[in-house]
């Protein structure tokens, strides 16, 4: 048999796998970095992450984890410097018996809140919006010199799926900021 | 088909066939063990693939996405490459074996092609109709029925829960507008307790519990349990700390005051609280009132909860759901389709080898190389026609031994016989004696440098008839003899033949044997040459030296009494008138006897001549100093000398060459009436282990047929004369060993050339 022959086979074995694949919607991560008392605060929001996929998937009654890699870092010629990082999670079950979402927050692995509600929309804002996370010490920064704070943000469990997993998942944010002390 | 496939192998063994080398076997493709242990891990990989997929909704979603999936994926594209990389490997080799032309290379193409197709299409398209069936299949799984009746199921639960909650809150809410007139801070709690019993009792809750807020600020604890009361329906192992944080919780978030604690098997316990106020409004205390679902009410609340919960969990994780069945069918057609392809190329390799093995193996053998031996593996028909071939090998090497033996020996004897023939074509030339053989067509085949040179012939008649060959008129005598003798009579008997060489005549002994062969037929014949003259002229001499010894001898002996009588003639008629007849007479006989006196001293001295006593001599020396005689003597003649340089040594008796150079010069002046240029030269002949010395005039020369006479005793061109000079000559020479020759010189004159071995 000619290889020719087995394109058209081919071809629809690929449309078929493409046709499996699904993608979300861009979210879009806002950081906003602050010095301010002596620490680098940063607040960061992850607009458009709460997808209704991830509504069902909540909604479903699975544990929804958004954890999101925040790192202060300088920019060098050549290899860019890890000043501080934090690995904050945050997670939601709800209970489709008592109705109820119970929502934790963890800063490098420990649980630093946990709250039970019954509001979607304060589950949104709790896996969504971070306010003045203390990042680092602003002992740590030389002045007048730049920094950039990088967010990177994982949902899982993850509700989509294409023939190449090894796609770039993670939604990123960046904020550049000058350490004037 | 066979079952094993066997390589070429040298066979090294002294005396038998060499016993072949280990073939180069492969890992794998040889070994059974090695292919079935690979079919049992492939089983093995299936069968766990289908125990996961099987397990797959009882995943948790993070494994499932965030480990199955990648693994799978990984898995597929390592499938994916290296059965790519197998295929195009195959076909990559299969193109190259085409074009190099190796034996089977398009059977074996046809073969792992059609093998392939019967495999790669079928793969393909249950891989597309399957993948489609699973999409479909998932989706059907979440139909709109389903949901109805797990989301109502769902809602009862959460319904009842609810409403249970909400009269729970209601309860509370009603004993702490009850307690508000109540002092909570009073050492009595009969109060508290008397109102409250009744609900516990009449079992609208399960239980009561009453906090009272602590005026004094700044207390760790601000509420402070007042009155528990519990109904005996309660399970055991229920604990006040929910209904603890709970009150605390109603003094901040009364809005939330509920909560749901779960006992296990036990069942939930619903709880609320409720501020109690004051007059003022201000809390002064809470109560916290708790309803009991019992175990089976509250579990299978759950399980309609948890059925909804899966159903919808599923529903959202059905993508990856979809994903890792895709892959998983993915995967177990590539697995398919690596199988298939590796057992394709290895059935045709299979199929092929043994065959490409024999022909390889034949190659090797049609090169020559007949120790070349397929080792047989199998006993099937592959197995029998690799003993067959080995058999006919191993008989052609035998042949071919045979043969080698038999070349060995053809040579040896063609070296011997070779040996010989040059050994007696060595001889032929070096021998004196000439020899010449015909065929039995008359042609000559051989003719030996000598009898070349005594008949004058070029050894380019060799070829030629006999008759052209002998065409001469001093030649027809031996064309004759070889006729003779190849007319098939043996008996061979010596003929002398004389014949004309460069003017002089030469004795011939001539016999002709005829060849016979094994058969008896005639071959050719054979004619054998022998150069007689010097023996002829040694007998010559020998008699002439015989009559000159008797003629001396009988001569001699009257001589004396003669010259007495005639002197006693003279004395006696001396005064006589006869005296002057008498002395003219007697003057005359005297003379006469002095002259037969010389005459026989020379006859005598010829046959007397005593043997050379050779010593080592410069020869040129001699010659030299000998020509030094003439130095004045003869105004008119010219004596030229030319020595070779660097001659040897030569043994000869000086006195007697002296003789023999005066004797030529003398006869060579005399010859040139005292006139004339004489060359007197020396010449070394290295190859021939000879020196010459040649005496060459410019007189009148010697006609050819008085050349051979001139050696002869008492034989003289002068008018006077013994005319054993040059037989005296002669006969010095062939005593030193060696040969005098005359001839005409360039451009007038005579030559003489006297060889010497040295």
């Amino acid at each position: 048999m000619k290889i020719c022959a087995l394109l058209p086979v081919g071809a629809l074995l690929v449309a078929s796998m493409l046709g499996c694949i699904v993608r979300a919607a861009e979210p879009d991560l806002t950081v906003t970095p602050l010095a301010r008392d002596g620490q680098v605060l940063v607040s960061f929001e992850l607009s458009d992450g709460f997808t209704s996929e991830m509504r069902e998937a909540i909604q479903s009654g699975l544990p929804t984890t958004f954890s999101y890699q925040v790192e202060l870092r300088r920019a060098t010629p050549v290899f860019d410097r890890t000043v501080a990082s934090i690995t904050i999670t945050a997670s939601v079950h709800f209970d489709n018996l008592t109705r109820r979402y119970q929502m934790s927050k963890s800063v490098d692995g420990r649980v630093e809140d946990a709250q039970p509600t019954e509001d979607l929309e304060a589950v949104r804002r709790w896996m969504t919006v971070f306010k003045s996370v203390p990042l680092s010490r602003t002992t740590a920064l030389e002045p007048n010199a730049e920094y950039y704070v990088r967010v990177r943000a994982h949902t899982r469990p993850k509700t989509t799926w294409s023939i190449w997993p090894w796609d770039a998942r993670a939604i990123l944010g960046l904020a550049k900021f000058t350490f004037i002390p | 088909m066979a079952a094993t496939v066997t390589s070429i192998a040298p066979r090294r063994a002294a005396g038998t066939p060499r016993t072949p080398l280990p073939p180069p076997r492969r890992p794998f493709r040889d070994n059974p063990r090695l292919i079935l242990a690979g079919i049992a891990v492939l089983v093995v990989v299936l069968a766990a693939i289908l125990t996961v997929a099987n397990r797959t909704p009882r995943l948790s979603p993070d494994f499932l996405t965030e480990f199955v999936l990648y693994a799978l994926s990984a898995a597929d594209f390592t499938i994916l490459i290296v059965f790519v990389w197998l295929l195009v490997r195959n076909i990559v080799k299969l193109v190259v074996e085409r074009r190099h032309g190796l034996p089977f290379a398009r059977f074996r193409s046809k073969l792992v092609a059609l093998l392939l197709a019967m495999t790669l299409v079928p793969a393909v398209l249950v891989l597309i109709v399957g993948s489609e069936l699973i999409r479909t299949s998932v989706d059907r799984w979440f139909n709109a029925p389903m949901d109805e009746v797990l989301a109502s199921a769902n809602q009862i639960a959460a319904d009842y829960y609810h409403e249970r909650q909400v009269q729970v809150r209601d309860h509370a809410t009603r004993i702490a507008r009850e307690l508000a007139p109540i002092d909570l801070t009073a050492g009595d709690v009969r109060p508290i307790r008397d109102r409250v019993a009744p609900d516990v009792n009449l079992q609208r809750v399960q239980m009561v519990e009453v906090y009272r807020v602590e005026p004094t600020a700044g207390s760790l604890q601000p509420l402070q349990p007042v009155v528990d009361i519990a109904a005996p329906a309660l399970p055991p192992g229920y604990g006040r700390a929910a209904a603890d944080r709970l009150a605390a919780q109603a003094l901040t978030a009364p809005a939330d005051a509920h909560s749901i604690e779960a006992l296990g098997d036990s069942g939930d316990l619903l709880h609320a609280a409720a501020i109690i106020r004051g007059k003022d409004g201000r809390p002064k205390g809470v109560v916290v009132a708790t309803d009991y679902l019992t175990g089976d009410l509250a579990a299978r609340s759950r399980r309609m909860t948890r059925a909804f919960e899966d159903y919808n969990q599923l529903k959202v994780l059905k993508r990856p759901l979809t994903g890792v069945y895709l892959s998983f069918f993915l995967m177990v057609t590539l697995l398919i389709l690596f199988g298939a392809t590796w057992m394709g190329s290895y059935l045709a390799k299979r199929i092929t080898r043994p065959v490409q093995m024999l022909s390889a193996a034949a190659r090797e053998i049609g090169a020559g190389r007949l120790d070349q031996r397929v080792e047989p593996q199998s006993a099937d028909e592959f197995g029998a026609l690799v003993d067959a071939f080995n058999t006919m090998a191993g008989e052609l090497a035998t042949s071919r031994r045979r043969v080698e033996r038999s070349t060995i020996e053809l040579e040896r004897k063609h070296v011997e016989v070779e040996g010989r023939r040059r050994y007696i074509e060595t001889i032929l030339e070096r021998i004196t004696t000439g020899v010449v053989s015909v065929d039995a067509a008359g042609a000559v085949t051989t003719i030996n440098s000598a009898a070349a040179r005594l008949l004058s012939l070029s050894r380019s008649v060799v070829g030629q008839p006999v008759h052209t060959v002998f065409d001469r008129a001093d030649l027809q005598p031996l064309a004759m003899l070889l006729v003779a003798a190849a007319g098939a009579r043996p008996e061979s008997a010596v003929h002398e033949v004389s014949i004309l060489r460069e003017g002089q005549e030469v004795h011939l002994a001539a016999v002709a044997t005829a060849l016979v062969g094994d058969t008896g037929a005639p071959e050719g014949a054979v004619l054998v040459l022998d150069d007689v003259t010097p023996l002829i002229r040694a007998q010559k001499v020998a008699a002439w030296r015989e009559v000159a010894r008797r003629l001396a001898h009988e001569i001699k002996n009257p001589l004396t009494p003669i010259q007495l009588s005639a002197e006693r003639l003279r004395k006696h008629f001396a005064g006589g008138s006869a005296q002057a007849l008498v002395d003219e007479c007697t003057t005359t006989i005297v003379g006469e006897v002095e002259s037969l006196k010389g005459l026989v001293d020379e006859f005598s001295q010829f046959a007397r001549m005593p043997a050379p006593r050779t010593v080592p001599t410069d020869l040129a020396q001699l010659v030299a100093d000998t020509l030094a005689l003439y130095n004045g003597i003869f105004r008119d003649v010219q004596i030229e000398r030319r020595f070779a340089e660097g001659a040897p040594l030569v043994r000869l008796d000086a006195e007697q060459i002296r003789r023999v150079i005066i004797n030529l010069v003398d006869n060579a002046i005399e010859a040139m009436e005292r006139r004339g240029r004489i060359v007197v030269e020396t010449q070394r002949d290295p190859a021939n282990g000879l020196v010459r010395i040649v005496v060459a005039d410019d007189g009148p020369g010697i006609p050819a047929a008085e050349r051979e006479k001139l050696f002869l005793p008492y034989y003289s061109t002068k008018r006077r004369g013994s005319g054993l000079g040059l037989a005296i000559v002669r006969r010095i020479i062939a005593e030193h060993g060696g040969t005098i020759d005359v001839g005409d010189n360039t451009p007038r004159g005579t030559r003489f050339t006297i060889e010497l071995p040295c």
